[in-house]
């Protein structure tokens, strides 16, 4: 850490002088023509002491937790095969995907409004209400798991009112179950679907809204024609960011959930924890950042300017 | 001048504090438990006697991680000393070469429980999973044995049951099922699913003591599985709590020393103090689990000893600690497949 810290002190320094410059020469050449290869990459040095660093201490340890899963026990694809060939993984693998898909729909509809109130509001209020979302964000993920609990539970704070003002009679089972992971985890991803969507929402000039009213568009089709599409790489990047997340979240299912619905880093846990099976746990874990990469590029494919390219656009 | 006298008296006291750290490493002796009331009474009752009358400090460190500990001894840089394990996994990792042999001209063996030492592990204590149940949500039928878990018309309510595929919950649905004790095992595992087939629905899952307690204490299930110990406190503080001690399940946790540990020979008269009569009695009368040691049992605080296991000895059933061992990453398999079925 330390030692990549002063490594990377003088080329930073240099590389950013180069890259400002490069920039400026970019630009004017751009106009032009199609920057060559060489412009392109030019600045390309400041990558440098970030790649070195993510080389080093990232992708060199996550290589070889890889390679156990196709070197232990024996050299092959055995352990693969276990996780294929067993229906009670598959079913561990649709769990982690429906439960990740439901949350980040959940969060979406939810951080939608949030993102958009904090836009509209006097600027003061709206910096109030992003304070708070940051500030539940910054508390304990476990405290905030366990106050879930306190309120969902057969004899928790909403079945009694609920059943005080006479609406159920049995209490709802709002937790150790599907619903539970839910409920909790969109609460938990919600903050990062309004930072980038809100980050969006101030960017879009307010004028691009009154013209479309002006042009004749109907409130609702104003905001489905010209504020959603706007909106796009906000709730794209805001979106896969938390369905991403979920794939590899454990606490929350772990507490709020029933054993029924494992997902796949509770799987991973138990074998790496209780089982020292590290072969099966990597071969569990490449299967996870394989799915997450394979997403990852048609995100790439579908959106046509990725969420980088966006908020460099701004 | 004044400057010089004073980087000088600066840097001796650098020095004499690295000596004397030299010193202390030496002798020193990290010990790694689960957390919680258990490791503060593990603190209170070996460690810090331990460290006054032999001078080697005891640090404490947690919590136990397999993971990590099969991690330390593949890279050869063992941090733990002693660490505190479950039964199974420690005739699991003696077997997969990740323990020190004890030393038993150190450690009293022949004083200790046979079913709680081996050549690699003595017990730190044993506990029983009982039934427990919230006696506020059962009225006046008390629940006898594991039996009553699966009569949902009887006691209606949740099942609390522990989460993790190890030894107790396969038992109790088999002894349940009519499997007498001394027939436990091999475990019939159709049977032991078959019967918690009946249930399932009605399961929650708990993974840690104090989530137990706060199911069972708010009534969210009504009975279930639950460690001996987290009852009596949860009796202790005044919680309608009832618990029946037929067929309880006895179950042990193991302190190994990890191989390559730094600091052995500290480690083993660690252990043989922790082992011994006064150490093991002192815990028990802290926390209601019971002691390993034959010798404790007379030293047990007069009102506490109802309450653990010792007592309940002629209903005991012991956990097959050597059976899991081995099998236990199987049933592990099948147990997924049941549970996401």
């Amino acid at each position: 850490m330390k030692m990549t810290a002063t490594a990377s002190r003088p080329s930073t320094a240099t590389g950013s002088a180069t890259s400002a410059a490069g920039s400026a020469h970019g630009k004017a050449s751009a106009i032009a023509q199609a920057p060559s290869f060489k412009q392109r990459w030019r600045g390309a040095g400041n990558l440098l002491p970030a790649l070195l660093f993510l080389g080093l201490f990232f992708l060199a340890p996550l290589i070889g937790l890889l390679l156990r899963g196709v070197l232990e026990p024996t050299p092959g694809f055995g352990n693969y095969e276990q996780l294929f060939a067993n229906s009670a993984y598959a079913r561990v693998l649709l769990n982690t995907f429906s439960v990740a898909g439901l949350v980040t729909i959940f969060s979406l509809l939810l951080g939608f409004p949030l993102a958009w109130a904090i836009t509209l509001v006097p600027r003061g209020w709206g910096r109030w209400i992003l304070n708070i979302v940051l500030l539940s964000m910054w508390t304990s993920l476990l405290a905030r798991t366990y106050s879930w609990l306190v309120l969902l539970q057969a004899s928790g704070v909403i079945n009694k009112t609920l059943m005080a003002l006479g609406i159920i009679d049995q209490p709802l089972e709002m937790v150790h179950n599907l619903t539970g992971v839910v409920i909790g985890m969109s609460y938990i991803m919600i903050p990062f679907i309004v930072l980038p969507l809100q980050a969006t929402m101030q960017a879009i000039d307010p004028m691009i809204l009154q013209a479309g009213s002006i042009c004749g568009a109907s409130p609702w089709t104003n905001f489905f024609r010209v504020f959603l599409p706007l909106c796009r790489p906000g709730l794209a990047s805001g979106g896969l960011m938390v369905f991403v997340m979920s794939l590899g979240y454990y606490v929350t299912p772990a507490l709020l959930g029933g054993a029924q619905n494992m997902m796949l880093p509770e799987f991973i846990i138990q074998q790496v924890q209780s089982f020292l099976n590290w072969s099966l746990a990597s071969a569990g874990a490449a299967l996870l950042i394989a799915i997450t990469l394979v997403l990852f590029y048609f995100y790439l494919k579908l959106q046509p300017e990725s969420p980088v390219g966006a908020s460099n656009a701004r | 001048m004044v400057l010089n006298k004073r980087a000088t008296a600066v840097l001796l006291a650098g020095l004499l504090s690295v000596t004397s750290q030299a010193l202390l490493a030496a002798e020193s002796v990290n010990f790694v438990s689960w957390g919680g009331s258990t490791q503060d009474a593990q603190k209170q009752a070996w460690a810090d006697p331990f460290s006054k009358a032999s001078g080697i400090t005891v640090v404490q460190d947690g919590p136990t991680d397999y993971g990590k500990l099969k991690a330390m001894v593949e890279s050869g840089n063992v941090q733990w000393d002693v660490v505190d394990v479950e039964a199974d996994f420690a005739l699991r990792a003696a077997a997969e070469g990740l323990l020190e042999p004890l030393d038993f001209k150190v450690i009293q063996r022949d004083k200790i429980d046979p079913r709680f030492v081996s050549d690699h592990g003595v017990g730190s204590f044993f506990f029983s999973f009982v039934l427990g149940y919230n006696e506020g949500k059962l009225g006046a039928g008390k629940p006898q044995d594991w039996s009553a878990l699966f009569d949902t018309k009887t006691y209606p309510g949740k099942r609390a049951l522990y989460k993790w595929p190890s030894p107790g919950v396969l038992e109790l649905a088999l002894l349940a099922d009519g499997v007498p004790a001394d027939k436990l095992y091999p475990l019939d595992l159709d049977r032991a699913f078959k019967k918690l087939d009946t249930i399932k629905k009605d399961i929650v899952w708990w993974g840690g003591g104090a989530q137990s307690q706060q199911l069972l204490a708010s009534g969210e299930a009504s009975m279930g599985q639950f460690w001996n110990g987290r009852i009596h406190a949860l009796q202790e503080d005044g919680a309608p709590v009832g618990v029946s001690w037929k067929q309880n399940l006895v179950m042990a946790d193991i302190l190994v020393i990890p191989k390559g540990s730094k600091n052995k020979d500290a480690a083993m008269k660690f252990l043989a103090n922790a082992s011994s009569a006064k150490g093991q009695a002192d815990f028990s009368n802290l926390t209601a689990y019971a002691p390993v040691n034959v010798d404790s049992v007379q030293r047990l605080d007069s009102v506490l000893a109802p309450n653990l296991p010792t007592a309940y000895a002629k209903d005991q059933i012991t956990l097959d600690f050597a059976y899991w061992a081995k099998n236990g990453p199987a049933i592990a398999t099948r147990w997924n497949e049941w549970l996401v079925k």
